[in-house]
């Protein structure tokens, strides 16, 4: 008999929503966390989008730790000098059920860590796993820790251990290694009066706002963010492995660089940095996708690489909830019919296929590739603003130039092929249309 | 019984606002200092080589169960927290320790935590169960037969001491690294019994709850024509003055000497 | 290149403001050797933590103590062999509070 009936590692959103699940279901569940305690090594760029928690706490809204919650979105294309924004406010979604919501980490996944205690869940923190336990028939069959006498045996193991997940690769799970699959991303977290937050955003109250930039990251590939939570601003970049590692500033110099934009420096003046932090996130989607059950374990979260990810696109948070919850209920209903082979677990791809997880990430399979793609990142920028500079120019006593013929010259100027224009605008429309 | 003292502190504070006093600790941040880690596993050690029974003890409220969780999965036999708010004065923990250490033959203390404490605890202790003290240890040597230990003092000496009878013991973080608690010890049920002491005393002693300033001092003014020869009587350059002052008196003139000059210079 | 308007802070005071519960031994092993004949010396500008320099003699100087155990290094490095990485041990390392 094993020790437990499940152990879950890594109690972030994934984890600890796998383990809600199973200790609901009756389930003897050990949830293994390496920080101190639960969100304390997890640091994300600030929105979370927890609609999928209706399935597990009811009015979660009424008791999770947020910040602010976002009624106003806005996506920026900019170059050195010159800024394009495309600005949404919605009041909807500044009520029940809300849409999205800037919170801490160490805030939110402590919370819902309570949760699976509260359900009745084991949780064990200051305890990082370094290894999978497998039977004689090589099925995975409990956890190896870095504490004296620390093996832990257990019908099913869910890894949740994150990005790096080692475990998964210890399993063979993940195809071969490309470092262009991951992007690093920093930030700061910098100290403003809520009223000057306020002021600056345009907005009140518990009301927040997402900004989502392109074109900002010299020439690494990537994205910028800007999110607001009550009496601090988070700034930060994504930038591409490979692309990083390539040519001569450092992240947080990037980060300099884009707080010193006309179109930003007046946002974020005078923050004082209260924390410099970094993660990495699995930004491939679809194509790096490991395969997601194996005898006796299954993955979930940033472990599965289900982050959906595409440069400004960054939804991971609920992926990581969604699919540890799948991945608990499949798991339990393993164990209620006594196979936890690859194919008794095999309700768990069934639920990633038949909702928005495996769904979002099949429609928007491009889209990583996309948005990070040269033309997206380094001439799309400029020649996007520039025929906005042109249109909104006023070049008297010249005439005005219709729209057709700016974007001609403007496109030409910026050496871009047409062909390349429709063929990454079909791409486009494909994945987000 | 080895009994060991616990202080549950946040380990790493926001700077204390204007006028902040000792905030509740944020839970996730909150733990003990290394000094106490080091005197937790100074008690195993005892234990392990002459027997006993460990009790690991805080004062504090029920979120600081969690030191008691720790320190029972490390090895300690028993886990008892006196149920205060946080903060309670030096004086007040340690008549609560005492109140449980009444049979202790060893009491085991780290000699600071985070917080501003004032490392007075382990002498209250001692004070109030009427045993001896060795308190800022640098080395520790547990044997069979007692403990050995070396004390810092002033000026770069040490002072090597033989403990032998009963005593409270405080030592220094570095002393001893604390085991790292077995897998099976944090997946046990943790017991804690709680005592609720008789007389409940507010959570910060007032005196406590503002950083110390000494009090103004009225001073004439310098003497001197010039503004030059002011600053000179003023700050003293280039005057020989004398460092401190060497009396020899007995204990209670001794004592009276040196509140008087505390008194002088606006410290009381 | 953008001129930044006000002076960015020093990468101590930086690095200054996460917090990390040290641990006495090193999670991260750099193998000096293999990084000595490395020209292209990736981790040196993507580690966010600034945790490799270049010494004059041509070799990497590597701290652990202030990382933030994200993994870059490991995957940016060319190098089979000069990078052995490991999370710290449970409860060690850094403690994020406001990301
Ligand atoms: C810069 C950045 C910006 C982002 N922005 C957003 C955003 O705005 N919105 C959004 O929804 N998502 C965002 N994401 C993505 C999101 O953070 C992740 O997708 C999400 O955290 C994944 O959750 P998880 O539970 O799978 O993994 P994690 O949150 O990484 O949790 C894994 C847990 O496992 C623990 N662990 C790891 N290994 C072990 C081990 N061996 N033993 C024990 N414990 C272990 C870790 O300590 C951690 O607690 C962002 C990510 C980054 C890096």
């Amino acid at each position: 008999m094993p020790d437990v009936d499940v152990i879950v590692v890594g109690a972030g959103p994934a984890g600890s929503c796998a383990a809600i699940v199973l200790a609901r279901a009756g389930k003897k569940v050990v949830l293994i966390e390496r920080g101190p305690f639960p969100g304390s090594k997890n640091m994300y760029g600030g929105v979370v989008y927890p609609r999928i928690l209706d399935q597990l706490i009811p009015e979660w809204w009424l008791e999770a730790p947020i910040q602010r919650w976002v009624t106003r979105r806005s996506t920026m294309i900019m170059t050195d000098t010159k800024a394009l924004t495309i600005d949404f406010r919605s009041q909807a979604w500044g009520a029940p059920p809300y849409n999205g919501a800037t919170a801490y980490r160490p805030d939110f996944d402590a919370w819902l860590a309570d949760h699976a205690v509260a359900a009745g869940a084991e949780l064990i923190c200051s305890t990082t796993v370094t290894g999978l336990l497998h039977d004689a028939n090589g099925h995975v069959s409990g956890v190896v820790t870095d504490r004296p006498d620390g093996e832990l045996t257990a019908s099913v193991v869910i890894a949740c251990d994150g990005v790096n997940s080692f475990l998964a690769k210890q399993e063979g799970l993940y195809g071969e290694f490309d470092a262009a699959n991951y992007t690093l991303g920093v930030k700061e977290t910098l100290a403003l009066p809520k009223d000057v937050i306020d002021e600056r955003f345009g907005v009140r109250g518990t009301d927040g706002v997402d900004i989502e930039i392109i074109g900002c990251t010299g020439g690494v590939n990537g994205g910028g963010f800007i999110y607001t939570n009550l009496d601090t601003i988070a700034v930060g970049l994504v930038l591409k492995l490979p692309k990083l590692a390539a040519q001569k500033q450092r992240p947080e110099q990037l980060i300099a660089r884009l707080k010193a934009h006309p179109a930003i420096a007046p946002l974020v003046e005078g923050g004082e940095i209260k924390e410099y932090s970094a993660h990495l996130i699995p930004e491939a989607g679809i194509s790096m996708l490991p395969t997601l059950a194996g005898n006796g374990i299954l993955l979930a979260g940033d472990a599965a690489a289900l982050c959906l990810a595409a440069g400004i696109w960054l939804e991971g948070v609920n992926f990581a909830m969604a699919s540890g919850m799948y991945a608990g209920q499949a798991a339990a209903e393993a164990i209620r019919s006594k196979d936890t082979s690859v194919a008794g677990l095999a309700g768990y791809q069934r639920r990633l296929e038949a909702t928005f997880v495996l769904k979002d990430h099949r429609k928007l399979r491009r889209a990583p590739e996309l948005v990070l793609s040269d033309r997206v990142q380094h001439l799309y920028p400029e020649f996007a603003t520039s025929v906005a500079e042109r249109m909104f120019r006023v070049d008297n006593p010249e005439p005005k130039p219709g729209v057709r013929k700016i974007v001609a010259q403007e496109r030409k100027r910026v050496g871009i092929r047409r062909r390349d224009l429709a063929k990454d605008g079909l791409a486009g429309l494909r994945s987000f249309g | 019984m080895i009994g060991v003292c616990l202080k549950w502190v946040d380990r790493r504070p926001e700077p204390a606002g204007v006028g902040g006093g000792p905030d509740q600790p944020d839970e996730r941040f909150a733990g003990v200092s290394a000094a106490d880690q080091a005197a937790l596993e100074w008690a195993l050690r005892q234990r392990d080589l002459a027997g006993g029974e460990i009790v690991a003890v805080t004062v504090g409220p029920a979120a600081a169960d969690a030191v008691l969780r720790d320190a029972l999965a490390a090895g300690a036999d028993r886990a008892v927290r006196v149920d205060r708010p946080f903060g309670a004065p030096s004086r007040t923990v340690a008549d609560d320790l005492a109140t449980v250490f009444a049979e202790a033959t060893t009491v085991w203390c780290g000699d600071y935590s985070f917080d501003r404490g004032t490392g007075s605890v382990p002498a209250f202790v001692a004070a109030a169960l009427g045993i001896g003290q060795a308190l800022g240890l640098v080395a520790i040597d547990v044997d069979v037969a007692g403990i050995g230990a070396l004390r810092r003092l002033d000026g770069g000496r040490r002072e090597r001491l033989a403990i032998t009878g009963r005593a409270v013991l405080s030592v220094e973080g570095g002393t001893a690294l604390l085991r790292r608690a077995p897998l099976r010890g944090l997946l046990a049920k943790p017991v804690i019994d709680v005592v609720v002491p008789a007389q409940r005393i507010d959570a910060a002693h007032p005196a406590d709850a503002r950083p110390f300033r000494p009090r103004p001092r009225a001073f004439a003014p310098p003497a001197g024509s010039t503004a030059l020869d002011r600053i000179r009587t003023l700050t003293a350059a280039g005057a020989t003055v004398a460092h401190g002052e060497t009396v020899t008196l007995d204990p209670p003139a001794a004592a009276e000497r040196i509140l008087s000059a505390l008194r002088e210079w606006g410290y009381i | 290149m953008i001129e930044s308007p006000w002076p960015e802070i020093s990468f101590e005071d930086r690095i200054g403001t996460a917090s990390f519960n040290v641990h006495h031994t090193a999670h991260i092993v750099v193998d000096g050797k293999v990084c000595a004949d490395c020209s292209t010396r990736e981790c040196i500008v993507a580690c966010p933590a600034n945790l490799f320099v270049p010494t004059s003699d041509g070799g990497i100087l590597f701290n652990y103590e202030q990382c933030f155990e994200c993994g870059t290094c490991y995957m940016v490095c060319n190098r089979e062999g000069a990078i052995t990485w490991n999370y710290p041990e449970g409860g060690y390392g850094v403690v994020f509070k406001r990301t």
